[in-house]
């Protein structure tokens, strides 16, 4: 009977699977197809006009492009080391394939997790680092890799390198032809995770973090974190590669994972397209056909293509970067849709269904911050109830934008407690305290540029989420997708409260100035908090914007909300605020009901 | 319209086939691939590739006839850019265009003889000596024309000991002055009181000052230098610019033009040095050697060191050429005897046919010896006025003549 329940559940599960994939088939994905077959059968229809063993190189190359594509595509982050992580899966292979009997993939996946603990030592060292400083550290260590590798001759194999025995893969001769479609199926298996990541929490927040930091900070995603798992995740993709590579040639070769390496595989993922799963290995390919050209160069000048493949390299990718990142694969969508505009997506969204509110009292205690010898905030206590909008207002400098970070985690307190409900927050990280039910929106109306309005949001409501780590998400499971489905409703859900459900699914750049004030109000909301911090969402509004908005804080605190709010517009204060406290020099000079109660 | 197309189709694939039928019976090719490092060691390669080509050309001049069926020897050149990985990938491509021989500076041999060996492939080292790169028992594939790092080794043991001197061994940290090092280790093992100290050499570092201060600390009378050119000219300007005239010994880097460039300024400091390397002319006599010279630059010209000698270019003679020149002869010579192109029958010929050599001696290979150059073809030769002659003071060496080096 057991058994039966079970077979039925797997079966309703797997069809629900089958209908989510139909439903979020595309174009794309088509092409992705075709592109997938296309080269699977490539060795037999190029019938020797590229060698099998060229052709399974460009595979795990490739491989290697889409595990980095990970970092570069998902997180934002220019890394460089993706050469010494694949080289360090290739030395590791190699030294377990020589010293014990185990299986060739076996000894791949000891190359591939050896490389994720580098990978991670990495993304832990640049982990809150920006973006120019990640690629200098990364270079580093593809660096250091590369002298390790030539001062340790035990280690590299010296000149000769270090010869590793042939071993069946997947029970079959491990010809170059084998190494090929395991390399093929390897990155269309990768490239399809890149996709299931990127429409995932995962990939939504490491895009937020990439786009505003402190946006997204302020939503509580976890930066360092994410980042750290990207660099992890895309340091394993790579030691695979090197892990199987160093099957494929018979030799781990010192000289071949250096940093002309690392940056040819930037210089894939880029030129390909970084965000697009097959970018990268489409950038392998116009690698392969600059090798072309530049032994026809070579051959012109009467001098070795080596001279003239990494200038040639530099010169795509300088073209790229100075066409404002217009890579083949996004370009060629870009192309397609003009002809075949992407038909709308059937909305899942009709159940708009908010989240069960959190009834919490916010207490702060004798808060103090001094900068040196300025004292930003001295004493100030304060108390956000359910159902209340508390305003604070003051002069510029009297330390109301402080009070705020303090409250959310992103400044710590040199003295005072905060207090949600029962549990004291006073230590805990603005990612933590929005779990708690603390949230914040800034001043500048920051937004993530490249997300649509339903993505802002869902954003917001990956803090909720129980089942949507890394690989429930790479697998896509049952409860996965019905957090999902609930997670899409309050997202949904959130934008109605701020008036954009409409806008769903337009791209956040083009909301105005006060649309993405409440999207980002809307994101907040989406993390189910208790207490909302707001940080003068009336500024620069226009008059029908500031009506919208206060038709907003009122449905909030009839929610039950608790809302503090900063604003140096006193007739919107007027409007929405149930209390009023006003800062000065720090302290709190007044505390006072609402004149207008 | 369209039965003319299908009829001239047909006939031009009927004079493909009749072309093709004829020009097998009569002339077939003997493919000899060139795995060198064209563009990181353009001096190595091109001696290799040099040497390999001005075989072919001159047995392509006669007629290479073997098993009733003419040969003409056709030479690819592929870049190993020392790398072993790309040095599998180019003896993968000389296997699938069906070579009948791979000729290596020995980059990645460690790795492509089992390949090149599934199918008969004999690999010809012509530069690295390291040992265990040849073995005939484990490699029956694997061939040397070159000095040995043991046989330079044991040759500068054998010459220096005598004189009494306290060595200092200095290594640089390169693959090549690493595997000088374990060399000079084993020849020097029994004869701990002639080292006076034993040094590495930091291949990057601009001034070797430290390290040759360490060894004349040491109480060191002699240098013995295995480095790659550059450390060696640092390691020159070291001891020289610190007043110390300390005789100077090393290996085949010793004629690099490098060195010679690099102290174009003070030629008073390349006097003396002393290098060992393969000797250029044999028993007998310079003939040959002066035969094959000059074939060599009629055909690529001369190699210019750079400098001048008494107001005269000086030029570097093709020494290293002449070892990928006589396996190619040594390998029509195999093809002579197994009487075809069939590898199993050329690998086992290459074991039992010997030639004249270059420079006069007697090249040949058997079952248990797969090395080219014995350790009494190493000679010693000293600099004066940036040319060299053999020295006079070793048995092996103060027979032969000097040569010619100014234009």
């Amino acid at each position: 009977m057991s058994a039966q329940a079970t077979a039925v559940r797997t079966g309703t599960a797997v069809r629900e699977a089958v209908a989510t994939a139909r439903q979020s088939w595309t174009d794309s994905a088509t092409a992705a197809g075709v592109a997938v077959g296309l080269a699977v059968i490539a060795p037999f229809v190029l019938g020797g006009l590229i060698a099998n063993d060229s052709l399974a190189s460009g595979a795990y190359l490739a491989l290697a492009a889409t595990g980095l594509g990970l970092c570069v595509g998902l997180a934002g982050v220019p890394s460089l080391a993706q050469g010494a992580f694949v080289g360090t899966g290739a030395f590791v292979a190699a030294h377990v394939l020589r010293d014990t009997q185990l299986p060739a993939e076996l000894c791949a996946l000891i190359g591939a997790i050896a490389a994720a603990g580098l990978g991670t030592a990495a993304g832990f060292a640049v982990r809150s680092l920006d973006s120019v400083r990640v690629a200098v550290g990364t270079w580093l260590l593809t660096w250091l890799v590369a002298l390790a590798l030539g001062a340790l001759p035990w280690l590299s194999g010296g000149a000769q390198g270090l010869v590793v025995p042939t071993r069946r893969l997947f029970g079959l001769n491990p010809t170059p032809l084998v190494h090929y479609e395991l390399g093929v199926v390897l990155t269309g298996l990768c490239a399809l995770g890149l996709v299931a990541l990127r429409r995932g929490p995962f990939g939504l927040d490491l895009a937020a973090a990439s786009q505003h930091r402190g946006a997204a900070a302020a939503l509580g995603v976890p930066m360092e974190r994410l980042r750290v798992a990207a660099f992890a995740a895309s340091a394993f993709v790579g030691g695979l590669a090197g892990g199987l590579a160093v099957q494929l040639d018979i030799v781990a070769d010192p000289t071949a994972y250096g940093p002309l390496l690392s940056f040819e595989l930037l210089v894939a993922v880029l030129v390909g397209g970084a965000a697009a799963a097959f970018g990268p290995s489409v950038g392998v390919i116009v690698l392969g056909l600059i090798s072309l050209a530049a032994r026809a160069l070579g051959a012109l000048a009467g001098v070795s293509a080596s001279r003239f493949q990494p200038m040639l390299e530099a010169l795509l990718l300088l073209a790229v970067l100075t066409t404002g990142g217009y890579a083949f694969v996004p370009a060629a969508i870009r192309a397609a849709r003009r002809f075949r505009p992407a038909p709308p997506r059937a909305s899942r969204r009709t159940a708009a269904a908010a989240p069960p509110s959190r009834r919490e009292t916010l207490r702060a205690h004798d808060l103090a911050k001094h900068f040196g010898a300025v004292s930003a905030v001295d004493g100030v206590s304060l108390e956000l109830q359910p159902r209340t909008v508390t305003a604070l207002v003051g002069p510029n400098g009297s330390g109301k934008t402080t009070v705020l970070r303090l409250l959310s985690g992103a400044l710590p307190p040199d003295d005072g407690a905060i207090y949600l409900g029962r549990q004291e927050l006073t230590s805990l990280t603005t990612a933590e305290r929005v779990r708690a039910g603390l949230v914040r929106t800034l001043q500048s109306r920051p937004f993530f540029g490249e997300l649509s309005v339903f993505e802002h949001a869902l954003v917001g409501t990956n803090r909720t989420r129980r089942y949507g780590g890394t690989v429930r998400t790479l697998v896509s499971t049952p409860l996965f997708r019905a957090e999902n489905r609930i997670a899409e409703a309050h997202a949904f859900a959130a934008l109605e409260t701020v008036g954009l459900a409409r806008e769903a699914d337009r791209p956040a750049s083009e909301l105005t100035g006060s649309g993405r004030e409440r999207l980002m109000i809307a994101a907040a909301l989406a993390t189910n908090p208790a207490v909302l911090l707001v940080d003068e969402p009336s500024a620069g509004a226009a008059p029908e914007d500031l009506e919208l908005l206060k038709a907003i804080f009122t449905r909030l605190k009839t929610d039950g909300l608790a809302i503090l709010l900063v604003e140096h517009n006193l007739a919107f204060v007027r409007a929405v605020a149930d209390q009023v406290l006003a800062l000065e020099l720090g302290r709190v000079a007044s505390r006072e009901p609402n004149p207008r109660l | 319209m369209r039965a003319t197309a299908t009829v001239l189709v047909a006939l031009s694939l009927v004079a493909a086939g009749c072309g093709h039928s004829s020009s097998a019976s009569k002339q077939q090719t003997i493919l000899v691939v060139v795995d060198a490092p064209f563009s990181q060691s353009p001096y190595i390669g091109n001696t290799i590739g040099n040497g390999v080509r001005l075989a072919a050309e001159q047995l392509n001049a006669q007629t290479l006839s073997a098993g009733g069926a003419n040969y003409r020897l056709r030479v690819l050149r592929l870049d190993n850019a020392l790398s072993p990985a790309k040095a599998v990938a180019d003896t993968r491509r000389a296997l699938r265009e069906h070579a009948t021989a791979i000729v290596t500076d020995g980059t990645g041999v460690d790795a492509t003889w089992r390949l090149a060996n599934s199918k008969h492939i004999p690999i010809c080292i012509a530069y690295q000596g390291g040992g265990g790169l040849v073995n005939p028992q484990t490699r029956p594939n694997v061939f040397r024309i070159a000095p040995t790092d043991h046989g330079l080794a044991f040759r500068l043991a054998e010459y220096l000991v005598p004189k009494r001197l306290k060595i200092a061994l200095l290594a640089d940290d390169s693959d090549y002055g690493q595997e000088g090092k374990a060399a000079l280790a084993d020849a020097f093992r029994t004869l701990p009181k002639s080292v006076a100290a034993r040094i590495t050499l930091p291949s990057s570092a601009s001034d070797l000052a430290p390290q040759v201060l360490q060894a004349r600390r040491s109480g060191a009378t002699a240098l013995l230098v295995w480095a790659q050119a550059p450390a060696l000219a640092k390691t020159i300007v070291a001891a020289r610019s610190a007043g110390w005239s300390v005789p100077i010994y090393t290996t085949p880097a010793g004629e690099d033009p490098f060195v010679r460039q690099q102290l174009a300024d003070h030629p008073s400091w390349v006097d003396g040095l002393t290098f060992a390397s393969g000797r250029m002319t044999a028993e007998l006599g310079p003939a040959p050697w002066a035969t094959f010279e000059a074939a060599y630059e009629t055909a690529f010209g001369t190699t210019n060191v750079g400098v001048k000698s008494h107001g005269r270019r000086v030029i570097a003679p093709p020494d290293y050429a002449m070892y990928p020149y006589d396996f190619v002869n040594l390998l029509a010579a195999a093809v002579q005897q197994a009487k075809g192109t069939n590898p199993a029958k050329v690998l086992a010929a290459l074991n039992q046919v010997s030639t004249h050599g270059a420079n006069g001696d007697e090249r040949g290979f058997n079952e248990r010896n797969h090395e080219g150059v014995v350790d009494d073809d190493v000679y010693f030769a000293r600099f004066s006025h940036m040319v060299f002659r053999p020295v006079r003071d070793d048995p092996l060496s103060s027979t032969l003549p000097q040569i010619n080096q100014v234009r």
